[in-house]
């Protein structure tokens, strides 16, 4: 638990690092690609981190602040993409507006995030946080039986990207290049996850208890609040956290089964460079990853001709912070 | 003489039991199922049976080397398949490009993962915990990539993987089957002996202590990382064991999946379900889960009209083993046994 007064201080040398790092991959983009590359670069590597972090997110939330590692995320990410996707694909469009009925899914997904983040801490969770390990193995046991569940009820073909509602519809063009709102919008609300659960821990009554309950329960219980609860409470905000962000990312990559894996090894990775328990770590580690991939797919691209280097740069990069920072740019030392 | 023979036997008597039984077991077969145990050509219930349990020694092997790290070590890695590709793929490299023998090749593939594993262990210095097992993880997925990767397709395959070439009595017939049956169990029974007695030994006492706590192991004076490194190279050379003899045993044919996430998290399940930290626990976990797959594959039940074939969801039914273990049997199958036995010795009443 990270002692409350601690969370203040600034790292400028690891700042100054993650600068240095983005303006070398820019100037690298623009030397080679041009300056209208290197911006389209930029523009798809905070899209493809966002994707990652609408999975990171969660599993920071959840590991930062209940010391359990989800490997469950993927899953509850791909559950909100199914779920969503179908209510929004199933409302017939004379019954009401696409954008209306865009709202009503995304409430869906929130919605299953909160049932299923309730029912999964408090039955299977709660009995298990004095066992860290076995979190981490049950957390694998439902990642499994979600995915399995999904493809019993929905099979193993993928469901189509559905189209987005008329006012997040439509292309615009930047640098000479074709881009879809819609991306313009996933960005939005991966901004929108960050700083909204940022402000939520940092300036809210509720996140001043949940901090609390975790710095020292037994005084939290002591003034009268259920610490119980709070746990809850902070594994379902992760979770919704996961599945309206699969439904969020439907409109450009469909649902498909291996959604959730894909992006969880992202996902680990994001939160591992960030630094375990860091949440500003992850935010930002996100769109460090998201641009290396950018950058590594255009390398790739250009001089292997084949998808080569996106995997690779990412892991290159996390053995890389681990070894010179072994608890992530902004983990705590243990 | 005689009485140290008897206290071997003493204590012993169970596992011996076993290896008679296992060791018989083609011959029952044989005469339970009517089926000849080496048939000339073809296969029949025989040879089917002996396929089954020869899975379930190489799968036992790799939890079994798991088990030795994560059980008796306390070094949590999520990047076992490393080692278990590593083998079959440096094994079947070697003997393909360098034209060495088939038997150098394996001598080439644990000398390459025993090294391996001491790169990644030494790693463990700075790395600790969760962050480790991340990165054993991302290790492993480095290999996959590279496994399938069409820059390096010439030497293994990419995507569709290479095939071994293996001396004429490995190759995988129903006619070589028997053959194969007994050098796996030959092996895999070395390989329990082989963790028992390092767990016995001095070594394996710090082992444990390593586990129980690190800190006081290393207050006491053992040089902690020095034997993190014995444990990893060890269970690392005994994975690829396990990986070469799966790939010859599957058509000789390697390919990039095994380096996937399957080889981590099944011997992790298998530890588990057996027992973490036990000697019999991982080999009684795989088979239980080998066998569990076997027999449930063919069942199909009927509820309302429609038909449910349990082989397809082999998946949720493993989810939901680990969801159950993990909530009721944390001490697996195995340990669980151990305690009540124990409990019952305890026990004033008894008798």
């Amino acid at each position: 638990m990270t002692p409350l007064a601690e969370e203040r201080r600034t790292l400028s040398p690891t700042w100054l690092f993650i600068m240095a790092y983005f303006c070398a991959l820019f100037l690298y983009g623009a030397l080679d690609f041009g300056f209208a590359g290197a911006i389209v670069m930029v523009f798809s590597g905070i899209l493809q981190g966002m994707l990652i972090f609408m999975v990171a997110a969660g599993f920071s939330i959840i590991f930062g602040l209940l010391d359990v590692l989800n490997f469950a995320q993927g899953g509850f990410f791909m559950v909100g993409a199914y779920i969503g996707v179908t209510l929004y694909t199933s409302i017939p469009p004379e019954s009401m507006s696409r954008g209306l009925a865009f709202l009503l899914s995304l409430g869906a997904a929130i919605l299953t995030g909160v049932v299923m983040g309730a029912v999964i801490e408090i039955g299977l969770i709660r009995p298990l946080y004095k066992r860290p390990v076995f979190t981490l193995l049950l957390t694998f046991g439902i990642s499994a039986v979600l995915r399995e569940v999904v493809h019993a009820i929905w099979g193993a073909a993928p469901l189509p990207p559905p189209d987005p509602p008329d006012f997040l519809d439509g292309k615009f063009a930047l640098l000479g290049q074709d881009f879809s709102v819609y991306r313009l919008f996933i960005i939005a609300i991966g901004f929108l996850m960050m700083f909204g659960v940022m402000l939520l821990l940092r300036r809210t009554r509720i996140g001043i208890i949940i901090r609390a309950g975790l710095h020292d329960p037994e005084m939290v219980e002591a003034l009268g609040i259920d610490v119980r609860r709070v746990f809850t409470l902070v594994f379902i905000v992760g979770t919704v956290v996961a599945t309206l962000g699969g439904m969020v990312v439907t409109p450009f990559r469909g649902a498909y089964l291996e959604m959730g894996d894909e992006f969880l090894l992202g996902a680990i990775i994001v939160v591992i460079i960030g630094g375990l328990g860091s949440y500003e770590g992850t935010a930002v580690a996100s769109i460090m990853v998201g641009f290396t991939r950018a950058v590594a797919a255009q390398i790739s691209l250009e001089y292997f001709n084949a998808p080569v280097l996106e995997e690779l740069s990412i892991l290159a990069v996390m053995v890389f912070v681990l070894l010179v920072r072994p608890s992530g740019l902004f983990g705590r030392e243990e | 003489m005689v009485p140290r023979l008897r206290r071997f036997l003493a204590e012993n008597w169970a596992y011996l039991l076993a290896l008679a039984v296992l060791a018989l077991l083609p011959a029952i077969v044989g005469l339970l199922t009517g089926s000849d145990p080496t048939p000339r050509r073809g296969g029949n219930e025989s040879t089917y049976w002996q396929g089954v349990f020869i899975q379930i020694y190489i799968f036992g092997i790799l939890a079994i080397s798991y088990n030795l790290m994560f059980g008796f070590t306390g070094v949590l890695s999520f990047g076992h398949a490393l080692f278990f590709g590593i083998g079959a793929y440096i094994a079947g490299i070697a003997t393909n490009e360098l034209g060495v023998g088939f038997g150098v090749g394996c001598v080439l593939a644990l000398a390459v993962s025993a090294v391996l594993g001491l790169l990644t262990g030494l790693v463990s210095l700075r790395i600790k915990g969760a962050y480790f097992a991340i990165f054993t993880m991302a290790i492993a997925q480095v290999f996959f990539v590279l496994a399938k990767n069409r820059l390096l397709a010439d030497i293994t395959g990419a995507e569709d993987g290479f095939f071994f070439i293996v001396p004429q009595w490995l190759t995988p017939t129903p006619k070589n089957r028997l053959t194969y049956y007994y050098l796996t169990l030959l092996i895999f029974a070395l390989v329990f002996v082989f963790v028992r007695r390092i767990i016995n030994s001095p070594a394996g006492r710090v082992f444990l202590s390593i586990r129980e706590n690190e800190e006081r192991a290393q207050t006491i004076g053992y040089n902690t990382l020095a034997f993190k490194l014995l444990s990893i190279v060890f269970a690392g050379m005994l994975a690829s064991v396990a990986g070469i003899l799966h790939v010859v045993f599957n058509q000789r044919h390697a390919l990039p999946g095994l380096f996937g996430a399957t080889y981590t998290v099944d011997p992790l399940l298998a530890s588990l379900v057996g027992g973490v930290g036990t000697f019999s626990g991982p080999a009684i976990g795989a088979a239980i889960l080998q066998l569990g797959e076997t027999l449930l594959r063919g069942i199909e039940f009927t509820i309302g009209g429609t038909t449910i074939q349990v082989a397809e969801y082999w998946m949720m039914v493993l989810g939901i083993i680990f969801i159950i273990v993990v909530m009721a049997l944390p001490q697996g199958v195995v340990g669980t046994w151990m305690r009540w036995r124990a409990r019952r010795r305890l026990d004033p009443d008894r008798d």
